[in-house]
């Protein structure tokens, strides 16, 4: 990583407004408008990553598997975590700069900190994964016989409590900021665009009737609170966009 | 004004900008009248978007910009009153042979992409004053770059035969059945502003082609629409007013000039008067056009699936039924773009986005997104298709091949 001193860093913030000012004074002097460039093929694409981006191993991979079709669960009520995918999803965001914790301050103290003072570990994302995975599976094997992914429901719903509720907890990293991050994951996997990896084939927006990236209802602002009748779309279409 | 008063005054003014004009040139006229009045037709004539590098910050007038043909990269010429480089030891009798037969003050022919087949119109009046105002230039000394283009066109003479084939040297001829309005829109719309330029079709060899006057053009992968403003015109749902309100704001109920044309509102016609913007379009609303001929109908499941892609992505701003938000979001159904023969401008616009010209008048900068990211070929093709379909002028399908060589073309830029 680069580090700028406090001179090049003023010098780096003088020339951007320099370059900015004399853009707009030649957009002006033209008569071709001022403000911000512009350039056509350059819109605001959405970062999803490639669905090559992998971080977990194949053990992590089915214990993430696991957790997320219990926290989710598949039933006569509707699809789960695993129709939706949703340990891709996950994969795919630890492999990425959220994994990586890219977008945080994570410098020093690390203090617990309170319930509304949000992620707390000194491990980025995909670290806390790795080692409170390693860990779970030892617990598992050693408490009950096997690791996570190969216990019964109803075991792996008593570990899951367990991490919830502060019974279990692991040496290197606290048992219950990794079960409350694997919660949120999981439900975003679920319901996130499927660009992202998750909500395969939408199924997290149909099961729960929402139209998807939607952003223009004009058409339905006298409904009332009736249903809408509009097929869910991701930010990479829908069926429909393909001739049958 | 005394002639003596003219030779004082085009002296004082040569003197105290230290320009050095030869001596031939202080004896011509140098009024403030007319050199106001030359630049309000050079601004009309557009002249300093291809006199101005704009891509690399050229100064204004200073040449140099290359402007791309179907044949080859053509450079234009400094206007500033340089002597080495400009047009500093032009004569008026020499610009006005320019403008008038296409010829270079060495003799030589000038390529015809700088419009004198437009400019052959223009009254030795308005030429003389455009060359009194560019002699009131800063000189820049500029020298232009070579042109690129293949033999044998990189010979002058070729132009030569061009001419013989395709230029006709006459004037602007009034006519009397006409309103005086009438005929002052059709001397901006041919003489000046050269909207055929673009907006007519060209043949093999870039001549404007009679019959297509207007009718539009293609050119550099953007096709210029017909704004033929009679019955069954590319305007033909167009007020006078509209074309006033886009030419001088850069906003009307139907569209917004956006890139090319963005460039002629932004530098030429928003400065021009109300009054000669007025003629232009009394003069436009009054060609008709053929009817347009019967086009193919898409498959049921083709026009379905582009009224899907449409609805999901186009409709939040250009509304479910097409029609758009007046002044913001261009209503499609009566496009001179979309459902133009040629539909590159509409793909590239979904492919690229574009963003509204801002002018004096209207500063916001509305932009539509790109869609190039989004859509594969085939989804472009598809809703260009069914948009095309929808309109009561109704369009011929498009294929993803016209979509992918339209792709490829931006994506090198």
């Amino acid at each position: 990583m680069t580090h700028y001193t406090r001179r090049q860093t003023l010098r780096l913030m003088l020339m951007a407004g320099t370059a900015l000012a004399a853009s707009r004074v030649l957009a002006a002097e033209y008569g071709r408008g001022a403000g911000m460039p512009w350039s056509p093929m350059s819109g605001e694409v959405p970062y999803y990553g490639t669905g090559a981006d992998r971080f977990f191993s194949r053990d992590e991979r089915l214990a993430v598997a696991a957790i997320c079709a219990r926290l989710i669960p598949s039933d006569e009520d509707g699809p789960g975590a695993t129709e939706a995918d949703v340990v891709t999803f996950i994969d795919r965001q630890m492999a990425g700069f959220y994994g990586r914790a890219q977008h945080w301050y994570m410098q020093g103290p690390f203090a617990e900190g309170t319930s509304t003072q949000g992620y707390q570990s000194e491990h980025p994302p995909a670290m806390l994964y790795r080692l409170a995975l390693a860990e779970l599976d030892d617990y598992c094997r050693s408490q009950r016989g096997g690791a996570f992914a190969e216990l019964s429901e109803e075991d792996q719903d008593a570990v899951l409590t367990g991490l919830d509720e502060g019974e279990i907890a692991f040496e290197r990293v606290s048992a219950k900021t990794f079960f409350d991050l694997v919660l949120e994951n999981t439900v975003e996997g679920f319901f996130a665009d499927p660009l992202y990896g998750g909500n395969r084939d939408m199924v997290g927006w149909r099961y729960v009737g929402f139209p998807g990236t939607r952003y223009d209802y004009r058409d339905f602002v006298g409904h009332n609170g009736a249903a809408i009748p509009l097929e869910p779309v991701s930010l990479q279409g829908r069926p429909g966009w393909s001739q049958p | 004004m005394s002639r003596l008063r003219n030779a004082l005054l085009a002296g004082t003014f040569a003197g105290a900008l230290g320009l050095g004009i030869a001596p031939a040139a202080l004896a011509q006229e140098l009024s403030f009248s007319q050199v106001e009045r030359g630049r309000y037709l050079a601004t009309a004539s557009d002249c300093v978007a291809c006199h101005t590098d704009i891509e690399e910050g050229g100064k204004r007038y200073a040449g140099g910009r290359g402007l791309e043909t179907p044949f080859g990269t053509i450079y234009s010429s400094n206007l500033t009153p340089d002597e080495a480089t400009g047009l500093g030891r032009w004569s008026r009798d020499e610009f006005y042979r320019a403008l008038n037969e296409g010829i270079s003050r060495d003799g030589s022919h000038l390529y015809p992409a700088m419009p004198y087949p437009h400019f052959t119109k223009m009254s030795r009046e308005d030429a003389d004053a455009i060359f009194a105002y560019l002699r009131t230039l800063e000189p820049v000394t500029a020298e232009i770059p070579e042109n690129a283009l293949p033999f044998p066109l990189s010979i002058r003479m070729s132009v030569a035969g061009w001419k013989l084939l395709f230029f006709d040297k006459e004037g602007f001829a009034v006519d009397p059945d006409q309103s005086e309005e009438w005929n002052r829109g059709r001397y901006l719309v041919d003489a000046l502003a050269h909207c055929g330029a673009c907006h007519t079709g060209k043949n093999l060899l870039g001549a404007d082609k009679e019959d297509e006057y207007l009718r539009g053009g293609t050119l550099d992968n953007w096709y210029a629409p017909n704004i033929r403003g009679g019955v069954n015109g590319g305007l033909a749902d167009w007020e006078a007013e509209d074309i006033v309100r886009f030419l001088g704001e850069g906003r009307s109920r139907h569209t917004a000039p956006m890139q090319r044309m963005g460039e002629v509102v932004g530098l030429s016609t928003q400065h021009l008067r109300d009054e000669d913007l007025m003629a232009i379009a009394v003069y436009l609303k009054s060609l008709d056009d053929a009817p347009r001929e019967e086009a193919e109908t898409p498959s049921q499941a083709r026009f379905e699936t582009g009224e899907a892609i449409y609805f999901d992505n186009c409709a939040a701003c250009h509304s479910a039924d097409r029609s758009g938000v007046p002044y913001i979001f261009a209503p499609l159904d009566s496009s001179n773009k979309v459902t133009a023969e040629d539909p590159s401008t509409a793909i590239r616009i979904i492919l690229g986005g574009a963003r509204a010209q801002q002018t004096e008048a209207v500063p916001s900068q509305i932009a539509m997104p790109p869609f190039a990211w989004k859509l594969t070929d085939q989804q472009v093709a598809d809703v260009v298709t069914y948009l095309r379909a929808a309109s009561d002028r109704k369009a011929g399908p498009v294929s993803a091949g016209e979509v992918e060589d339209m792709r490829a073309h931006l994506q090198e830029k």
